[in-house]
């Protein structure tokens, strides 16, 4: 007789079956083989990353155009740390993927809750974020004035790690709003990014715009760790004050963990009831 | 029977304009329909209002011409390249991509269409960069009109051409979208789009010259400002030069890429 042997996927992990967490670190296996798929280390070298830095010249230039280093300078931070956040907005993208493909179904139909698949679905975006910015501010950074000393600079990963996290959060309720409007989904995530780009003090300081324009941008994450980050590179050490902007960006970020969540469990309930998760789309 | 009497020429020179026509009305039935085609329209706006509000936070109401032309120059140059990607991307996805060659009607001219179409729509961008301007008080005086015009024809003629070339080389590739996404800020840089080319580095500044983009942005540049405009007709012929360049590489790349994939059989995904 023939050995038997398993299909199934190798998900080994110390985590109890049936927990939700369980779920998520299957799920991320999903994301690291997405992301392998998607790049190769010279593609992603020289075309992503070459791409993202070309982005980050392209608005510290404007402070050239403007005569002032401290602009180079403020605008290089801004578009730097920004990149973390554009990438992680690709959570939007690869999630949404899912439906396309038409393994949204067999998502639903499935034992897990959906939620816990999609948090771990899109995580290859966090450490390619958090790589762009970091060779965007300390290894091109000097370059254009921006520079950090040692333990700032420790502290300014720290913040991007932080930002990529609390960013997804936003990004991964995003996602499951945009799973009921697909047309919608390449809208969605560029015009957040560029709403970001626009009133979260990366380009122009928060000041800039009237009161109900800067209460807007606070839902945005990195309205606050990007503030954190100007401290640090002036010089600022990490007391109070930059734990304080980085905490309130992960309770922001938590409230769109939430939204995410039961936006997901309520589009897998509606789904369900009334056959509304067709194949694909 | 008219055929029969026509030069083989014109008859040539008609099938490519049915081509042409084909391929034009075919992508502004496809625009209408794909949301996502026109996205670089949707942001244009939004990126209006980042660079103005950089000039204004900055007291540099004078560079307003700068942060107004930028997001229209951005929108043609992105509608182009995705356009000159997604064509060949999504008839390989859809299966199709073996049919278009295949059929009797020019492959390059069916591009060709669809690409006019695309041009001439993401001229919009300048529309859409100074109402929303105007919108926020910065008004942005057309000083040289005729200048300005004839610099946009020039320039979408260019585009056209470099995304004809574009188009090419994506034929030969599986990862369009990959070239896409990285032929966007370099050329923007490149292209002086934002920011003059004289602000580069000095080693940078003869590759630029080879960017229609960086002659086309300052010329529209120079056709908002006061002052007379310098260096028209090389300009111009720069422009002009470079686009018909590309239309000749493109033309060249799509024949030999096509005769290449039929005689290996790789052109979709097998």
């Amino acid at each position: 007789m023939p050995e038997r042997t398993s299909s199934r996927p190798d998900v080994s992990t110390r985590l109890p079956r049936g927990t939700a967490w369980r779920a998520v670190v299957a799920s991320t296996r999903n994301a690291w083989a997405d992301f392998a798929a998607t790049f190769t280390p010279l593609s992603w070298t020289l075309g992503w990353l070459g791409r993202i830095v070309a982005q980050v010249i392209f608005y510290a230039l404007i402070g050239s155009l403007l005569g002032s280093e401290e602009q180079v300078r403020y605008l290089y931070i801004g578009a730097a740390v920004l990149a973390t956040a554009m990438e992680t907005l690709l959570v939007v993208s690869t999630s949404t993927r899912e439906r396309y493909s038409g393994t949204l179904p067999l998502l639903v139909a499935s034992p897990s809750a959906l939620w816990p698949v999609f948090l771990g679905r899109s995580v290859q975006w966090l450490p390619s974020g958090v790589a762009t910015a970091t060779v965007a501010l300390f290894v091109i950074g000097p370059g254009f004035g921006v520079t950090f000393t040692l333990a700032d600079g420790v502290a300014t990963f720290g913040v991007l790690v932080v930002l990529a996290i609390t960013t997804y959060g936003y990004a991964f309720a995003l996602a499951a709003l945009v799973l009921r409007h697909m047309r919608l989904r390449n809208w969605a995530t560029n015009l957040s990014y560029i709403a970001m780009m626009l009133v979260s003090g990366v380009t122009v300081p928060l000041t800039f715009w009237p009161v109900w324009v800067q209460w807007i941008a606070f839902a945005f994450p990195i309205t606050h760790t990007l503030v954190a980050i100007r401290h640090l590179e002036e010089g600022v050490r990490p007391g109070l004050h930059v734990l304080g902007h980085v905490g309130t960006a992960v309770l922001v970020s938590l409230v769109w963990y939430v939204i995410g969540a039961v936006s997901l469990q309520r589009l897998a309930a509606s789904g369900r009831r009334d056959g509304s998760i067709e194949f694909a789309e | 029977m008219t055929t029969a009497i026509l030069p083989r020429t014109a008859v040539a020179a008609r099938s490519y304009a049915r081509g042409v026509s084909a391929g034009l009305r075919r992508e502004l039935r496809e625009l209408r329909r794909s949301p996502d085609r026109l996205m670089a329209l949707v942001t244009a706006p939004l990126l209006t209002l980042v660079f103005v509000a950089i000039m204004l936070n900055n007291g540099r109401d004078d560079l307003a011409p700068y942060a107004v032309l930028a997001p229209a120059l951005l929108v043609l140059w992105q509608m182009a390249l995705q356009t000159s990607g997604d064509t060949v991307e999504a008839e390989r996805e859809n299966g199709s991509l073996e049919a278009l060659v295949a059929a009797p009607s020019s492959f390059p001219a069916v591009i060709a269409g669809r690409i006019l179409a695309v041009t001439a729509v993401s001229m919009l961008g300048f529309a859409e960069s100074w109402a929303v301007a105007a919108l926020v008080g910065v008004r942005v005086a057309i000083v040289h009109p005729g200048v300005f015009v004839g610099a946009l024809v020039v320039t979408a003629f260019a585009t056209a051409c470099s995304a004809l070339a574009l188009a090419a080389l994506f034929v030969r590739t599986r990862a369009a979208r990959a070239f896409q996404n990285t032929l966007t800020y370099p050329f923007y840089i490149l292209g002086g789009v934002m920011v003059p080319v004289e602000f580069l580095p000095d080693w940078i500044e003869p590759l630029t010259r080879l960017v229609f983009l960086s002659w086309s942005s300052d010329l529209i540049r120079q056709s908002l400002l006061p002052g007379p405009v310098q260096g028209l007709a090389e300009h111009v012929v720069a422009i002009v030069l470079l686009g018909v360049v590309s239309c000749a590489i493109g033309g060249f790349l799509i024949r030999l890429a096509l005769r290449e994939v039929r005689e290996s059989g790789t052109i979709g995904h097998a």
